[in-house]
């Protein structure tokens, strides 16, 4: 029925997470467990693929905010790369973007990972 | 008292077996004529002294077959109902029989005169056979008569004990040995007194002996008897056996020896029922016979069976219990008790899954007569469940001590140890074991009759948990229903009706309860407050971010001067309570009747939509993020708020995400531009009909496809301030002259 999956690759210390599929509040708990087995991995440079993210709900990006605060204590970031138009727009319109680093394509992620974070 | 109610009721019964027995009656009356007619036969041939003719006799054999006919009728529905257990029936014939043999040997011996060494007649012609007195007639009739009456009561009486456990089988050779007994009395009927038998005779004899000894093996009674019967009925087969030798006779052994000459008056009184009874009797001692050979065998195995009977009736109120309790404590308790309760074993303990716990180990649940600890250090439950899960029956382990999945030393008094599963709907819910102190303590039928019980119990506690389930989601689907009726009286039964404005506004949950939230508030004579909200997720922890925010809202609102203020304070308010996944978007907007304005400040919200009178239409689409988001200065830094001018004909559309994301069929949502499309097309109407346009759209454009967000959509017109609205008529016409 979860038509959901994540997909994990690296690029150098960078951790990317592929999203496919749609983000909702059944299948919120797959990228939370994602998450969480980067963070036990000690893998806190989080770079989420959405070029493959058809829908996402307003508790799929509950998500992201249950996590970017730990992430960032621990000196890294959630990035978010590559989102379709629609799915951005839902991140745009409750200001994500103020709070994410959100990126056309998933190389300028990685190498704003490369840069620290201007503030 | 109780003695008279007793008597009454003894007559009761007796009057009731005959009333409403039309038939028995009239087999009776029958029978008493026939016998007077056969009466009549015999005085006929006493007065000639001359045997009678074939065809006479001929008539007085059908008129007798006929009454004895009837009599065996009258018996059959007489016995019909008869439930008597198998010692009272061989009591109550051998009392019936000895009284009835008490007055045959009186009549026997009316007027006889006994000399020594000198062997008297009976009072029958030598040569004819016929009777030489009237009171010879008398006798011969008593006596014959007796001797058939007890024939035909062994043969009822015993086919009570031969028809125990009747199968279609055992029926049809019970039938047929009475026909073939009626067929071999039926070939006698031309011999003379004192005859031997034909070849023909012969054969029809063996056969019928053959169905007697099939007859006679039919004990399944005595199987189901207790010691104490057994016993008694030993005696009783005993004496009813050497009773027939002595009264009726098995051919030439023992006939007479109770009642004088009692074969000869029955060979005299009608040939074929002194055939007959000679029949019955042999196959009564036969069957007196087996039944006691059998009664012996049986004896030392009583215990064992009243001991088996005894663990069936215990498992059986057990399961009967185990079907009425719910409460899964004593279920469980009674249970693990049942083998120990039951003589199979000495120590029995159930396990099943920790399901509280959350793991789903197995482990003991309840134990009888061993501690929960012990058992833990003796032997690995959850182990042999998974072998059990494995092995699919009963694991018996024969010796304790010698097996290597067990931690048994001997001397730790678990010599044997039973597992059974206990499956309910194919699958495997938990174990019941159960141990003995020897070694090898556990046979066959422990395993079965435990394996039984198991499966019994399984059920229980299946029914148990379904019921229990059950009552949760009633108890649950009660608890929702209050929440959904709590949920609705938070919303605005009604928007204000204010004049100038009109508003509809409407909302449906997904589920019992929703995220979603709109209200309206007055905040001075001039201004109005409206507010749409939607917390993210759904459900129940929605809905409670939700009653939150109406509290907010309604107290908050008339302090903050603007939109952003009351947003900002929103913030504050919800950063101490919301779980850091989630977060409230909203829109709030201010309407001033007296400026005519509309200040809106969104907070992370889908943009509403407005419509001006000329069809210029947009989305407000101000900075600003989700309540919740940013809880600290930087959600007030990047708060916008947009200032309106209201111009007549302008139209706003709050709504929640479910509606541009409502999906039809082909999977393609409504969308921002088919929602400003409707907005657009039906702009010359009032609220509620701009309102009812979008719904009725959205509803066309989702077919058959259910809602499956939370979906809220408040409509706002400005109409502009009519005069007559705001003063009475005649002030109006005073002001302008």
């Amino acid at each position: 029925m979860s038509n959901f999956s994540v997909g994990f690759r690296s690029s150098g210390t960078v951790q990317i997470l592929d999203l496919h599929g749609e983000l909702d509040a059944h299948t919120a708990a797959e990228l939370e467990a994602a998450i969480q087995k980067c963070q036990s991995e000690n893998q806190v440079q989080i770079l989420i693929n959405g070029s493959n993210l058809l829908y996402i709900s307003s508790a799929g990006l509950g998500v992201f905010m249950a996590y970017i605060e730990e992430v960032r204590e621990c000196g890294g970031d959630i990035k978010i790369a590559a989102l379709q138009p629609k799915v951005f727009n839902v991140f745009d319109l409750l200001g994500f973007p103020m709070l994410f680093d959100i990126v056309d394509s998933e190389d300028d992620a990685v190498s704003k990972f490369a840069t620290p974070r201007a503030d | 008292m109780a003695d008279s109610s007793q008597v009454t009721k003894t007559k009761k019964t007796l009057r009731e077996r005959f009333t409403g027995r039309g038939p028995m009656v009239l087999f009776g009356i029958i029978f008493g004529l026939c016998l007077a007619v056969g009466v009549g036969f015999h005085m006929q041939e006493w007065s000639s002294q001359l045997p009678a003719s074939t065809s006479v006799y001929l008539i007085y054999s059908a008129v007798t077959a006929v009454g004895y006919g009837s009599l065996w009728l009258f018996l059959l529905r007489f016995f019909r109902h008869n439930e008597d257990s198998p010692v009272r029936t061989l009591w109550s014939l051998l009392i019936t029989g000895v009284l009835l043999v008490a007055v045959a040997a009186v009549t026997s011996n009316f007027g006889r005169i006994t000399t020594p060494g000198l062997e008297l007649g009976l009072g029958f012609d030598l040569s004819t056979g016929v009777s030489l007195t009237f009171p010879t007639i008398v006798k011969m009739v008593i006596i014959a008569v007796i001797q058939i009456a007890i024939a035909f009561l062994v043969l009822h009486r015993f086919q009570s004990l031969v028809l125990v456990k009747r199968s279609k089988t055992s029926q049809r050779n019970w039938n047929l040995m009475l026909l073939l007994m009626a067929i071999t009395s039926a070939s006698t009927l031309m011999d003379n007194p004192g005859d031997g038998q034909n070849l023909w005779q012969d054969v029809a004899m063996v056969v019928t002996a053959v169905f007697m000894v099939v007859n006679a093996f039919r004990l399944s009674w005595i199987v189901y008897l207790p010691f104490k019967d057994k016993f008694a009925s030993i005696g009783l087969c005993l004496t009813m056996a050497t009773f027939l030798i002595l009264s009726l006779g098995i051919g030439d052994l023992g006939s007479n020896r109770l009642i004088h000459g009692g074969s000869e008056y029955l060979e005299h009184y009608f040939m074929p029922l002194a055939t007959f009874v000679g029949q019955a009797s042999i196959f009564g001692v036969l069957y007196c016979a087996t039944a006691f050979l059998s009664l012996l065998f049986h004896l030392p195995t009583s215990g064992d069976y009243e001991q088996r009977a005894g663990e069936r009736a215990t498992m059986h109120s057990l399961a009967h219990l185990v079907g009425q309790v719910f409460d899964a404590e004593s279920l469980f308790a009674t249970i693990a008790s049942a083998p120990v309760e039951a003589g199979s074993a000495d120590s029995s303990w159930l396990v099943m899954p920790d399901v509280k716990s959350g793991s789903l180990r197995h482990h003991v649940v309840s134990s009888h007569n061993i501690s929960p600890d012990r058992i833990e250090e003796l032997v690995d439950p959850a182990l042999l469940v998974e072998e059990l899960r494995a092995q699919g029956g009963p694991i018996v382990v024969r010796e304790a001590p010698a097996d290597h999945r067990l931690h048994v030393r001997p001397g730790d008094k678990m010599g044997s140890l039973l597992v059974v599963p206990l499956v309910a709907r194919d699958e495997l819910i938990g174990a019941l074991f159960a141990s003995k102190v020897v070694v090898r303590g556990f046979e066959r039928d422990d395993i079965e009759t435990i394996s039984i019980f198991a499966a019994q119990a399984a059920v229980a506690i299946d029914n148990a948990r379904l019921f229990e389930q059950q009552v949760e989601k009633e108890r649950l689907s009660r608890e929702l229903s209050i929440a959904r009726e709590v949920q609705r009286k938070l919303l605005p039964q009604n928007p204000p009706e204010i004049s100038g404005v009109s508003m509809a506004a409407s909302s449906v949950s997904a589920q019992e309860v929703g995220g979603d939230y709109y209200d309206f508030v007055k905040l001075d004579d001039d201004r109005y407050g409206v507010i749409i909200g939607d917390v993210s997720g759904k459900g129940t922890s929605a809905a409670f971010y939700m009653a939150e925010m109406q509290g907010i809202f309604q107290s908050v609102s008339r302090l903050a001067a603007t939109p952003s203020i009351f947003l900002h304070h929103a913030n504050m308010a919800l950063a101490q309570s919301l779980d850091r996944n989630v977060f409230i978007s909203a829109i709030y907007g201010i309407l001033d009747l007296k400026n005519e304005t509309f200040d809106i400040a969104r907070a992370g919200h889908c943009p509403a939509a407005t419509v001006g009178i000329n069809g210029n239409s947009r989305y407000i689409r101000t900075k600003g993020l989700g309540l919740g988001l940013d809880r600290g200065d930087f959600f007030q830094k990047t708060l916008d708020e947009e200032h309106i001018d209201l111009t007549p004909g302008d139209v706003f559309v709050l709504y929640t995400d479910g509606v541009v994301e409502s999906r039809n069929p082909a999977g393609d949502e409504f969308g921002y531009d088919r929602l400003m499309e409707t907005i657009d097309e039906n702009r010359h109407e009032d609220a509620d009909g701009i309102h009812a346009a979008v719904l009725r759209d959205l509803r066309h454009f989702m077919g058959n496809e259910e809602y499956d967000d939370d979906m809220t959509l408040v409509v706002l017109k400005w109409h502009g301030l009519p005069l007559q609205m705001l003063k009475p008529v005649s002030e109006a016409i005073e002001e302008s002259t």
